[in-house]
């Protein structure tokens, strides 16, 4: 059973309640997503891109450790072909530079930069670079990322964790059935409401 | 007066059907394409070049012939006519000025190409040939057909004043230059290339072309031609664009030596604008979106950028990278595969797979130990044994669990010949 946390909606299993948050991250321009790995992170972010290409959008994602899997991402929702999928084989500073291109091309609808489970440092100053790139072209740019990295220069960031794994089959699991996890907002420029610590929202993510 | 020839070679495939065309634009500067296998020309002005139509019909078909063809070629005041006299039995069929009419009288309606609905109408009246479409009254076509009635009538009578859709070969968009002296250094060779690159994107625009690809061709000092070929995301004519995605692509493949011609060819397309709808994302130029990908793949490696495409098989990772283009235009889908409830959890894929070291306790999975992740197991699922391609010089069998650590990682396991792997991360 998933407790309620404050005044927190009911799991986000029919997309209620999620719609502000996904919403808010769509229309902020720069945007982080920060928390450990199987905390749901990677999993709000391929549903935000998704939601792009479900409206006729098209979306690039810099992988910098090459990890996305594009099956989980078309079951998910994501149209493959209205994805440009630049895979950085493991070097965070060219996944920097792509992000840094990408975002002075016009007409993406959503830039993604999935940093991994490593994370590292950012180039000094980037943020407010891509912040002001952002708002010249229209796009939201969304870092995935183990830790907070870019300052002040995010408009919203949305701290991830994860509240239990969901196994199927009693004593003896048969398979995983998915991972409930815990969204709140850190910081929201534009909406501090979306901020206050007795708002949060549970996820429930199927495998 | 207007004297048209027919020349029909039946059977005519897409390669056979230029051919003609060319044979006749070698006799005739007015050539329409009739369809597969259909030239007409027209004949004014030719006989001081050629001599009679007799002779003009002669060096076609011995133009066609020395390819191995056979046609027939019709002489006529009209294309009607032409056309119908090609079904005559002999080679050359002429019908001499003001005998259309007589000569077409008793020719199917189908010589006229008429849509289904008139072709049925007439057939309602009981008009079958040409000749009784020319004898029925003028006034009363008119009234109840319109000028496509009264249009009909005067083809079926041979009058036709509609002069021919002259077909034109398309441009080659191809550019070259020497350099005797070999240059056997990269930037000089995309300096040159590049102002080949400008020639052809300054050609396109004037005949309201876009390049979707360039093939550049360089003819090395041992007399071998080493080639590539690049393509944009999307239809371009911008110099700047295609200078760098050219460049690129030279810098990619370089000559192994120096380079005494290149040669720079657009492949030629016309795209039309068209205004974009207004629920309508908006998409990148392909100008910009050209050299944004021609400076991606420099930064990453060249065959990282792209889209991903699912491959036919339940090989775990089983995908393949495509271009990313800009066709087809994506729609708006939403209320279709984005449903309320469809939250699925992501998988971070190690590329390659991990080794990791797993402790077993009464044979399932007790302990993870890997670079940078360690950790007790507390709850996990498996195996499922998959395996397929067995058909292939691929085939794959492996044991898969998912796992979850103390921490909460969870994790994607696989047993093999070869051992423990961490094949993904769940996030």
């Amino acid at each position: 059973m998933v407790a309620s946390i404050g005044s927190l909606p009911p799991p986000g299993k029919d997309g209620k309640g999620l719609d502000g948050l996904l919403t808010a991250l769509h229309t902020s321009r720069l945007s982080e997503i920060v928390g450990p790995r199987s905390a749901g992170g990677g999993s709000l972010l391929l549903t935000l891109l998704a939601r792009a290409t479900a409206r006729g959008g098209l979306v690039a994602l810099v992988d910098a450790a090459d990890s996305l899997d594009p099956a989980t991402a078309a079951r998910a929702g994501l149209d493959l072909r209205a994805l440009l999928w630049v895979r950085c084989g493991g070097r965070p500073a060219s996944a920097w530079s792509a992000v840094d291109l990408l975002v002075r091309c016009p007409g993406f609808e959503a830039i993604a930069l999935d940093l991994g489970a490593a994370g590292g440092s950012p180039p000094p100053s980037v943020g407010a670079r891509l912040q002001r790139a952002a708002e010249g072209s229209g796009a939201a740019v969304i870092v995935r990322t183990p830790r907070h990295l870019l300052g002040s220069a995010a408009t919203l960031v949305v701290a991830m964790r994860r509240v239990r794994a969901h196994w199927i089959g009693g004593d003896r699991p048969t398979r995983l059935g998915g991972l409930v996890s815990e969204a709140r907002v850190l910081r929201s420029r534009e909406d501090p409401r979306l901020a206050t610590p007795e708002r949060a929202w549970l996820i429930e993510w199927r495998a | 007066m207007t004297r048209i020839a027919c020349l029909v070679v039946p059977g005519a495939d897409e390669r056979t059907r230029r051919f003609l065309l060319e044979v006749a634009l070698a006799h005739s500067p007015s050539v329409e394409d009739g369809g597969p296998g259909i030239v007409y020309l027209d004949l004014r002005g030719l006989g001081a070049l050629f001599g009679s139509e007799r002779e003009i019909a002669r060096r076609l078909l011995g133009a066609i012939g020395a390819r191995g063809l056979t046609g027939h070629v019709g002489i006529a005041s009209s294309r009607a006519g032409s056309r119908f006299a090609t079904r005559s039995h002999d080679d050359i069929t002429i019908i001499p000025p003001g005998g259309d009419a007589r000569t077409l009288g008793p020719a199917p309606l189908a010589l006229l190409d008429l849509d289904p609905h008139m072709a049925a109408r007439f057939h309602r009246w009981g008009i079958r040939t040409l000749g009784e479409l020319a004898d029925l009254p003028a006034r009363g076509l008119a009234e109840r057909l319109g000028d496509e009635g009264s249009e009909l009538q005067r083809l079926a009578r041979g009058e036709d004043a509609t002069p021919l859709r002259l077909w034109t070969p398309p441009p080659v968009f191809e550019e070259s230059a020497d350099c005797p002296w070999g240059v056997d250094t990269l930037d000089p060779l995309a300096d040159l290339a590049a102002s080949l690159v400008e020639i052809l994107c300054e050609r396109l625009v004037r005949h309201g072309f876009c390049a979707d690809a360039f093939e550049w061709f360089c003819r090395l000092a041992d007399r071998t031609v080493h080639e590539g070929r690049c393509a944009p995301a999307a239809p371009l004519a911008h110099p700047e664009a295609a200078v760098a995605l050219v460049r690129s692509s030279l810098q990619a493949h370089p000559p192994r030596m120096a380079v005494e011609e290149i040669t720079l060819r657009a492949s030629p397309v016309r795209v039309i604008a068209a205004q974009p709808r207004f629920d309508e994302s908006p998409r990148p130029s392909p100008r910009q979106l050209t050299t944004v990908l021609t400076r991606l793949g420099a930064l990453a490696d060249v065959h990282g950028v792209g889209s991903p495409r699912l491959l036919d098989t339940h090989r775990p990772d089983a995908m393949q990278m495509t271009p990313f283009t800009l066709s087809p235009s994506p729609l708006r889908r939403e209320g279709r595969g984005m449903t309320r409830g469809s939250f699925f959890l992501a998988m971070h894929r190690m590329r390659p797979p991990r080794p990791v070291e797993v402790s077993l306790t009464a044979g399932l999975p007790a302990h993870l130990c890997a670079a940078g992740l360690t950790g007790r197991i507390v709850a996990g699922a498996g195996p499922w044994r998959i395996s397929g391609d067995w058909w292939t010089d691929t085939t794959y069998a492996r044991d898969e669990w998912d796992v979850e650590l103390a921490d909460g990682t969870l994790c994607r396991l696989a047993r093999d010949a070869r051992g423990w792997r961490l094949e993904a991360i769940y996030d």
